[in-house]
């Protein structure tokens, strides 16, 4: 009678698991269904969308850019010479050095010739540590400025870069980002366009390991060689590019990476910067921004731009991978339990009830269920709960829906943008989406799990080191492929998320994705393959 | 159940194999496309620029015989060409679009169901600067899409008609305004002929057609208004008002503009009105207000402090004496002078001195 039991309860629990994953890969098909008409409405107002009037014009809303940076020695030269040169009419870069252990500040005062200046910085948002001295460059010293402070991590680099900042729009920047040159135009675009709502907006990360790099700009865009890497470009593609935009449209974006977000100084400000406490601070910030705007009522948007894009490394090796995810996925643990109060609660609207359950179920909880049917679907063939024939159509489903749904972001691509002009290239994106299915999502569930498990035992978190060769160490007008050559490809990293009490405040490596949280991937049971996750940070 | 999953995969292996080959066959179909694009566009885009470079003396007819299909692959490339060029090369291009029918069409597009073709001609008969389409492109500034809406107000900017003026002001007080820069910048490019409708328009009901007819003011450096300005400085109910009126003072760098402008400092009136006056007062090169500013660096309030400390960096060696003299006597305000006097060390550019008070909406 027990067996019996058990048997009936294994058959159910493995059929649920089979629904879920039928739910969570229609969800991403949904999202990505929804990013494809925000396409089609982008590319067809391209030509009148009047980036050469905001360019031109002296009202353009001035905007700050953030650059947090710990030991990027390696890029942060070019880095800074990218952003500078940006093309946006007013704009100042704030490189916040936080407590670099290597010449990163060296290096930027040699090179942009930077004098101290005893500058008074406003307590407009709370920092943990101080700051040492404030630069700026001799012969630029309103549009560079370079902060020196004690190492406190990258939630309060970013938040001493806000008290530093002059302008009304604020942009976070990773150091080892390299943004397309109308990246600013367009992600501030939003706030002249609709002035009075947007709050924030986000840019589209994509990979630049494997891409050309010639003075801080991607000149030739190309598969990398890694099928790692293959793997996450196509993963980059269907959670960042697609699944942002389609959140974006339904009004219930949550993440945005602080690679390359921009927000309103005022409102960052009101809500008390960056959580310091939360490894996912910058998709945290958005979920209190969305919080803090609901609970006084007010009409506002927080949107995304799918084009032009930042571009960042990502990592090469299944260890410094397994680290991200980690720390990924403890983010969203920890933003969805500090908020939790706003889940399925209908004061936040579309935040409350569509977002944040979403991510819960199908973000936070895919890994469990993926590692779930890993374990429980052999199980239930063992004690004959349910038969063979079942067992692999149950997987070729999964695994099938899961394949569909990344094929069609890759038509999508293909369709829209389609930012890879080599026909090999593409071909190479639809292998990897084949590829992603064998063993890649499994592991990724396993890095997953371990995350959110963390966060739910309150171990300490911190950031870690990343040790990158950067873009374009070369010397100008030597090309070299960012990944391939990385640090991270040889191992030789550092990042440390989740070991415990880490050494206080490391900075977030500035990782690839140097963002947070939210989403997971796939999962993909052994039974039932599932997707990437739609979002992630 | 076994035959509903069998029936799934097969759908499923089905529609996987018609992305793989709908994948491929989108890169070849643009590829060829493309191919046929830049074959057709080839002697076109060659004729436009020697055309332009010509500053259109020879080649107009031959553009114009250029046949449609060739046209349409080079119509991106000519009309980027458009809103690049200045002087006689522009007008003689946007004579060759007149002469194909871009600008008839153009204008019965504005009337199109769909948005994209209503935006899109807008945006082209802004380039063409087609004055006899002001008054549809101002029936376009109530259209029911936001988007349409803003390309019809940068269009009416590029061809600079005053009479578009009160239209445009007009399309600010809507449950749904237009963007209040976007209005402003296409107010200056109508020119100082509309100073008295922004004049006239300080007295609107609404307080944003009020702070965007500052803005305008300050950028045409319209000094005939300094009282208007400096009434609207004194009374207006709304504080973004009185901000843009500090600010546009600074922009006139009128004389008399010092009087309103330092009573604003006042204590008791709010930190980001007295913060832009003071940063107004240095814009506007007000040395008299020195004594004023001086005493202003040990305000309580930072913003206030720090503009009054950038004021006097801009004020010249006056400024500059009184910041020396506020340097030593030590707390606040010595460290706002310190700053400030860094920064005349290095030679550093007039400061925009804590531009956050600059309110994005």
């Amino acid at each position: 009678m027990t067996e019996e039991w058990i048997r009936e309860i294994l058959r159910v629990t493995d059929i649920g698991i089979f629904v879920y994953f039928l739910v969570l890969n229609t969800s991403y098909l949904v999202l990505i269904v929804l990013a494809s008409q925000e396409f089609v409405k982008h590319l067809r107002r391209a030509p009148f969308a009047g980036a050469d009037d905001m360019f031109r014009s002296p009202l353009t809303l001035p905007v700050s850019v953030i650059v947090p940076a710990y030991n990027e020695g390696t890029g942060i030269i070019a880095a800074v010479q990218a952003i500078t040169a940006l093309r946006y009419p007013r704009f100042e870069v704030v490189v916040v050095d936080d407590g670099s252990s290597d010449d990163t500040f060296e290096l930027l005062r040699d090179h942009f010739d930077l004098v101290a200046v005893p500058r008074v910085v406003p307590h407009d948002v709370p920092t943990r540590t101080a700051i040492l001295a404030v630069y700026v460059a001799r012969g630029n010293a309103e549009n560079l400025v370079v902060v020196r402070k004690e190492n406190g991590g990258k939630a309060d680099a970013l938040n001493v870069g806000i008290n530093v900042a002059r302008h009304p729009l604020i942009c976070m920047v990773d150091a080892d980002s390299v943004l397309d040159p109308d990246a600013l135009l367009s992600v501030a675009k939003p706030f002249g366009d609709d002035p009075l709502r947007v709050a924030a907006c986000g840019g589209v990360i994509r990979i630049a390991n494997g891409c050309t790099v010639v003075g801080g700009r991607v000149v030739d865009v190309r598969m990398p060689r890694p099928w790692l890497l293959r793997i996450q470009v196509v993963e980059y593609l269907r959670a960042f590019l697609m699944g942002r935009t389609g959140w974006s449209r339904l009004g219930g974006l949550v993440v945005i990476s602080g690679a390359f977000g921009i927000f309103r100084r005022d409102l960052v400000v009101r809500i008390g910067g960056l959580d310091h406490d939360t490894i996912g601070e910058d998709a945290e910030l958005v979920v209190r921004l969305h919080h803090d705007l609901r609970e006084r009522g007010e009409d506002y948007r927080v949107v995304f731009v799918a084009e032009p894009v930042s571009w960042s490394e990502a990592p090469s090796s299944l260890r410094v991978l397994g680290r991200q995810r980690r720390r990924w996925h403890r983010g969203i643990a920890e933003i969805l339990s500090k908020h939790r109060r706003m889940i399925f609660n209908p004061r936040y609207g579309r935040i409350g009830l569509l977002a944040l359950p979403y991510y819960v179920l199908f973000e936070l909880l895919a890994p469990f269920v993926e590692l779930g049917a890993l374990v429980l679907l052999p199980l239930g063939l063992w004690i004959d709960a349910i038969d063979v024939d079942f067992a692999w159509r149950f997987a070729l489903v999964a695994y099938g829906y899961g394949l569909l749904v990344s094929l069609t972001a890759l038509l999508i691509e293909e369709v829209s943008f389609h930012r890879y002009p080599r026909f090999s290239d593409l071909c190479r994106g639809v292998l990897a989406a084949v590829a992603e299915n064998f063993g890649y999502r499994q592991i990724l569930a396993v890095f997953q799990v371990s995350g959110a498990w963390s966060a739910w035992r309150g171990r300490q978190a911190v950031w870690g080191t990343m040790q990158r060769q950067g873009f374009d160490t070369a010397d100008e007008g030597e090309t070299i492929t960012p990944g391939m050559a990385s640090a991270a490809a040889t191992g030789d990293v550092a990042v440390d998320a989740l070991v415990d009490p880490q050494p206080a405040g490391s900075q977030p490596a500035s990782s690839p994705v140097a963002s947070p949280p939210v989403a997971p991937p796939p999962v993909a049971p052994p039974s039932v393959a599932s997707q990437p996750s739609a979002d992630r940070s | 159940m076994l035959v509903v999953a069998t029936i799934t995969i097969a759908v499923l292996a089905a529609v996987v194999a018609a992305l793989t080959v709908g994948i491929v066959a989108v890169r070849l179909v643009r590829t060829m496309q493309r191919r046929r694009r830049a074959a057709l566009a080839e002697g076109p885009r060659r004729a436009l620029l020697a055309f332009v470079a010509d500053n259109g003396e020879e080649g107009a007819d031959e553009l114009v015989a250029i046949d449609n299909d060739a046209w349409r692959a080079a119509e991106p490339a000519a009309t980027a060409l458009l809103g690049k060029v200045r002087g006689e090369a522009r007008s003689a291009l946007a004579d060759v679009f007149q002469r194909r029918g871009a600008a008839l069409r153009a204008r019965r597009a504005l009337r199109d169901r769909s948005p994209v073709r209503r935006a899109r001609a807008a945006e082209l008969l802004g380039d063409l600067k087609l004055t006899e389409a002001v008054p549809e492109l101002c029936d376009l500034l109530e259209d029911r899409q936001p988007d349409v809406r803003i390309v019809a107000v940068r269009a009416l900017g590029r061809i600079g008609d005053p009479a578009a003026a009160w239209r445009l002001l007009a399309s600010l007080d809507r449950p749904d305004p237009t963007p209040s820069l976007l209005v402003t910048d296409a107010m200056v490019q109508l020119g100082t002929e509309v100073e008295v409708t922004l004049s006239a328009a300080l007295d609107h009901p609404q307080a944003r057609v009020r702070a965007v007819c500052l803005d305008a003011l300050g950028l045409l450096g319209a000094t005939g208004t300094v009282s208007r300005v400096a009434r609207v400085l004194d009374a207006d109910p709304s504080l973004d008002v009185r901000v843009a009126a500090a600010l546009t003072l600074g922009k006139f760098g009128a004389r008399s503009g010092v009087p309103p402008l330092t009573d604003a400092l006042e204590d008791g009136r709010p930190v980001p009105l007295r913060a832009t006056a003071a940063r107004a007062l240095g814009e506007l090169g007000a040395a008299s207000a020195v004594p004023r500013l001086e005493a202003l660096l040990d305000d309580g309030a930072y913003r206030v402090a720090h503009a009054a400390a950038h004021a006097l960096r801009r004020l010249g060696p006056v400024g500059h004496e009184a910041l020396r003299r506020a340097a030593t006597t030590g707390g606040p305000a010595a460290a706002h002078a310190s700053e400030a006097l860094a920064l005349i060390a290095i030679g550093a550019g007039p400061a925009d001195a804590d531009e956050q008070t600059m309110a994005v909406a």
